[in-house]
């Protein structure tokens, strides 16, 4: 028989309630699912998170102070590094604006490359992300999947560009470098790998019991708040509204292409997930009609006034000297004006605003970092669910340090 | 711009006209129209210079605003209402009323580029290696208005690459473009007929006459008129690449013409003096030895204050230095038997802040040291080789003190020289106490007891006052060689306070000392001083030199925008400089 209250008999008579204050965390910035260098300010009453402030900055770099100090071409090693994780895209996005206040239209050939490269990175980015999500969850074998496919993309980008990260490819009014031989056999042999990479880990992930529980209803944002804070790309998507730049505004060669937006429609980290996994096999379709429409020709316009001259005129004859020391020394010659030129980047609409005063030089520019509002939203997101679903929401939203902190 | 009324279309040819500083008529003012826009052109413009009112480039290579009108690049063809259909010289047609002129037709920027095509077939690839390359008018020309390879595949003419010219100009064939612009100089400016085109047609190039030199004391000028890397200047070949030099305004002090130039530098080096416009000074010339003035501030300079003569010397740093020197001189003071010598080299400030502490000391006697004089000419080059003897003269007067020449040193038992320039080192060993502020190393440096190392006119603020009694300002172009370096008032002032004297800490204190003493600086102000400096009436000489520029009557200032019209660089010919 219970006597309450005798510890002899009632296993809760010497319980008592314990009273619970707040209490501050750090999470980062150094911690391996900090995905580059962020911290979070976390408060928690007990398990449940009541806050959690990021608070950035590690990672700035003084991109548009640099910017001004940079001549238009300098200023493309400086936009690799804003999403390191899909620096074409980045490149692509800048060097449209810079031709926008020219007016200047890249050679067809070079339109197609820039979209076959901007999708190539569009899979690593969503591979990086998917996989890490998997990692954090405790599901480390998605992970080497999705980086063993990344790696296949990545020395494909390797082989095109010349580097694998920080690419600097386009060029104002085409690209660097043209596919070598054997490049797009090459890439047709891998996409397969790629895709049955993605497969597995759709496998191992999208219906597994564990991983559901831990993202289903989690950071559930309706698509009317996410507008609101100023969602775009996939976290945007994964609400349900149907909003990607490609589409929306087609830029490029997009608008030749046949393919389809997925949606989401709870807005939670299982829909960020799903849906990214959905958009590699879209970008797959994209990078297969690209390689089947790309026209031959050339990959630069030949206007010595934006293009440097090639490597026999200017070691050959005096016009392509002079034409390649004052693209060096005093930048490609802008119109003064202002632009601001929208693409879709990996993680959203990749923004810049771009002014010229008609000098070598940018005057200024900005960067719309898809990341910046979609992470100011975070508190939102996180708050009130248990600490434990901190790093998936976190994860699913693919903070990248440097286009949200520049 | 055109104001001095130096555009002159008289005859084709190199040396038919003669251009020369004149005083200007009322300007008659015409209206035209440049491509649609109605501009109020001076009646003298020719096209360019109309253009040029309304920011409209008219390119050009021969053209140059004080030189005569030779035609000869064709680059600035454009179209007007007076001749439809035909393309007319901008540089040699003059304004007229209710003119049109058309400078983007397709004609004209065909022209244009055909141009620069012909202007490139024998143009060597060079750009690497030419001195000119970043401010080159080819290279500007040929990305403004060509931008195409080129169609030509004939081999390049071989022409001699480096003919010495002269002294200080060397000549590359192969670069020329036959502009004459250096021809015409020589003929009009320099007035002395040392260069000729020799030769025909594609083979012709620019000659010195045999056994003649370019042995003109403007012969530099020609490398600042050379719209390409023809003629390069022997002194600065090599040694930088002109965008790795900042320019900034100083005054020569070669001479007491006190032209204006700019010092480009790179750190603490000065690698070249440019003339800097100035109508009443120098126009936009300057002479073969002003150019090199700016070598005293690089080299054999008193590198540290030290105390000590001959092999007891030691640096000691500027503290212990000045300290020094006010223990040495303070027994002495108010006893006589204390000099003074103040270098005519010196700016007004470090004169004043001389005199003020000769005062403080009860000097007895005052020198006054000076570079020896020069030949001289009557357009740039005077005779007196020191910048500033007319602003010593100026303080010793507001001073009130009596000034013997420095070679005769004598009845002193101690000196305090500001700036060592014409003392005599031989009468300065017996010397009990010699205070040496001094910029350079020489056999005075090596007799003082304590030497304080001094700025370079060209490393500090100041003022200077030329021969005409201009006052005009220098900047703190440069920085100082080494830490230790200070301005020759600022180490005066040490000593003064030293001495138990008040001193004034900042340039502009020193010049108020003076111009609170002198009637001729009254109510003026060094932060007001003007960048193309004022002239001191009182002082305007009776005898005028034919050619010299000289000031515009009823005024102090320049005539003309002394700044940079839209579309041109610093420097360029219409702006500051020659280019």
């Amino acid at each position: 028989m219970t006597e309450p209250g005798l510890p002899d008999t009632d296993p809760l008579a010497l319980e008592a309630e314990i009273p619970t204050a707040p209490m501050t965390v750090n999470l980062g910035p150094s911690h391996p699912a900090m995905h580059g260098t962020v911290r979070l300010v976390v408060t928690l009453d007990g398990e449940t998170i009541v806050e959690a402030i990021p608070e950035i900055g590690f990672l700035h770099r003084g991109f548009s102070k640099s910017s001004e100090n940079s001549t238009w071409h300098q200023v493309l090693p400086y936009t690799d590094r804003l999403n390191y994780v899909s620096p074409i895209l980045n490149n692509t996005g800048y060097i449209m604006g810079v031709e926008k206040l020219i007016g200047l239209k890249p050679t067809e050939r070079a339109e197609y490359l820039r979209v076959l490269g901007g999708e190539i990175s569009r899979i690593c980015d969503h591979l990086t992300c998917i996989g890490a999500i998997g990692l954090e969850l405790g599901a480390f074998t998605t992970f080497l999947y999705a980086m063993e496919a990344r790696e296949l993309l990545w020395d494909r980008i390797a082989e095109l560009c010349g580097a694998r990260v920080t690419v600097s490819w386009t060029r104002i009014g085409g690209v660097a470098t043209d596919m070598p031989a054997g490049w797009e056999e090459h890439l047709r042999g891998c996409l397969p790998r790629v895709l049955e990479l993605t497969n597995e880990v759709d496998t191992l992930l999208t219906r597994n019991r564990i991983f559901v529980d831990r993202t289903r209803g989690v950071g559930v944002i309706s698509g009317d708040e996410a507008i609101d804070w100023g969602f775009t790309g996939p976290c945007l998507r994964a609400t349900g509204v149907n909003y990607d730049v490609r589409k929306a505004h087609p830029y490029s060669v997009y608008d030749r292409m046949d393919f389809e937006i997925p949606l989401g429609t709870r807005g939670d980290t299982y829909d960020r997930y799903v849906l990214r996994l959905e958009e590699i096999r879209q970008s797959h379709r994209i990078i297969l009609q690209c390689l089947d429409q790309m026209p031959p020709g050339p990959i630069i316009i030949d206007d010595w006034r934006y293009a440097l001259p090639p490597k026999k005129e200017v070691f050959g004859s005096i016009e392509g000297v002079m034409a390649h020391f004052k693209l060096i020394m005093e930048g490609i010659q802008v119109p003064a004006g202002e632009v601001y030129v929208y693409t879709e980047g990996a993680n959203g609409e990749l923004g810049f605003h771009i002014v010229s005063n008609g000098k070598g030089k940018p005057y200024a520019i900005q960067v719309r970092g898809p990341g910046f509002p979609i992470l100011s939203a975070l508190p939102r997101l996180i708050k009130g669910h248990a600490v434990a679903d901190l790093i998936p929401i976190f994860d699913s939203i693919n903070m990248i340090g440097g286009e949200v902190e520049q | 711009m055109s104001d001095s009324g130096a555009v002159s279309t008289g005859g084709g040819q190199p040396g038919a006209a003669r251009a020369q500083a004149q005083i200007p008529a009322p300007p008659k003012m015409v209206k035209v129209f440049v491509d649609g826009v109605e501009v109020q052109a001076d009646s003298r413009d020719n096209l360019i210079e109309a253009a040029r009112r309304v920011g409209v480039a008219i390119p050009y290579f021969c053209y140059h605003p004080r030189l005569s009108i030779a035609g000869q690049c064709r680059m600035c063809l454009v179209e007007t209402s007076d001749a439809p259909g035909r393309l007319v010289p901008g540089c040699q047609v003059r304004v007229k009323e209710g003119l049109k002129v058309v400078t983007n037709s397709p004609a004209v920027k065909d022209n244009q580029r055909g141009c620069m095509e012909f202007h490139l077939v024998n143009h060597p690839v060079d750009c690497a290696i030419c001195d000119q390359s970043g401010e080159c008018k080819l290279q500007d020309y040929y990305m403004e208005y060509d931008h195409q390879p080129s169609r030509i595949r004939v081999n390049k003419l071989n022409k001699p690459k480096r003919e010495i010219f002269g002294p200080q100009v060397v000549y590359d064939a192969e670069r020329c473009i036959m502009c004459t612009r250096c021809v015409r100089f020589m003929d009009e400016i320099a007035k002395e007929t040392q260069l000729a085109v020799v030769d025909r047609g594609t083979h012709s190039l620019i000659a010195t006459f045999p056994g003649q030199p370019l042995d003109s004391k403007y012969s530099g000028n020609t490398v600042d008129i050379c719209p390409v890397g023809a003629l390069l200047n022997r002194d600065f070949r090599f040694q930088s690449r002109v965008w790795f030099v900042n320019k900034s305004p100083a005054v020569c002090t070669g001479c007491s013409n006190g032209c204006n130039v700019y010092a480009e530098s790179r750190g603490d080096v000065i690698y070249r003096l440019l003339p800097r416009r100035n109508e009443e000074v120098n126009q936009v010339w300057m002479c073969d030895e002003g150019r090199l003035t700016y070598h005293a501030s690089n080299e054999k300079r008193v590198e540290w204050a030290r105390t000590g003569r001959g092999d007891t010397s030691a640096s000691v740093g500027p503290r212990i230095a000045v300290d020094r020197a006010v223990e040495l001189l303070k027994p002495l003071a108010g006893q006589g038997g204390i000099g003074i010598a103040v270098s005519a080299q010196c700016t007004n400030e470090e004169a004043a802040a001389a005199f003020q502490l000769g005062e403080r000391l009860g000097a007895t006697r005052y020198f006054l040291g000076a570079q020896p004089q020069g030949d001289s000419d009557d357009f740039l080059i005077r005779a007196d080789k020191n910048p500033n003897t007319s602003g010593v003269l100026l303080a010793a007067e507001a001073f009130g003190v009596k000034l013997d020449v420095a070679h005769g040193i004598d009845r002193v038992k101690a000196l305090i020289a500001m700036r060592t320039d014409g003392l005599p080192a031989d009468k300065l060993a017996r010397l009990e106490v010699f205070v040496a502020i001094a910029q350079n190393e020489d056999a005075v440096t090596a007799e003082a007891d304590v030497t304080l190392p001094c700025k370079s006119v060209y490393e500090q603020d100041g003022s200077l006052i030329n021969w005409y009694g201009r006052l005009q300002r220098t900047w703190e172009s440069v920085p100082a060689q080494r830490a230790d370096t200070a301005s020759g008032w600022s180490w005066a002032e040490r000593i003064l306070t030293g001495l138990g004297g008040s001193a004034s800490t900042s340039v502009a204190a020193a010049f108020r000392t003076l111009a609170e003493r002198s009637p001729h600086l009254n109510g003026l102000s060094f932060e007001q001083l003007p960048e193309e400096g004022i002239v001191l009436e009182a002082l305007l000489p009776q005898d005028w030199p034919a050619r010299a520029p000289r000031p515009l009557p009823g005024g102090h200032s320049v005539r003309g925008p002394q700044t940079t019209p839209p579309g041109m660089k610093v420097g360029d010919e219409a702006s500051g400089g020659s280019r």
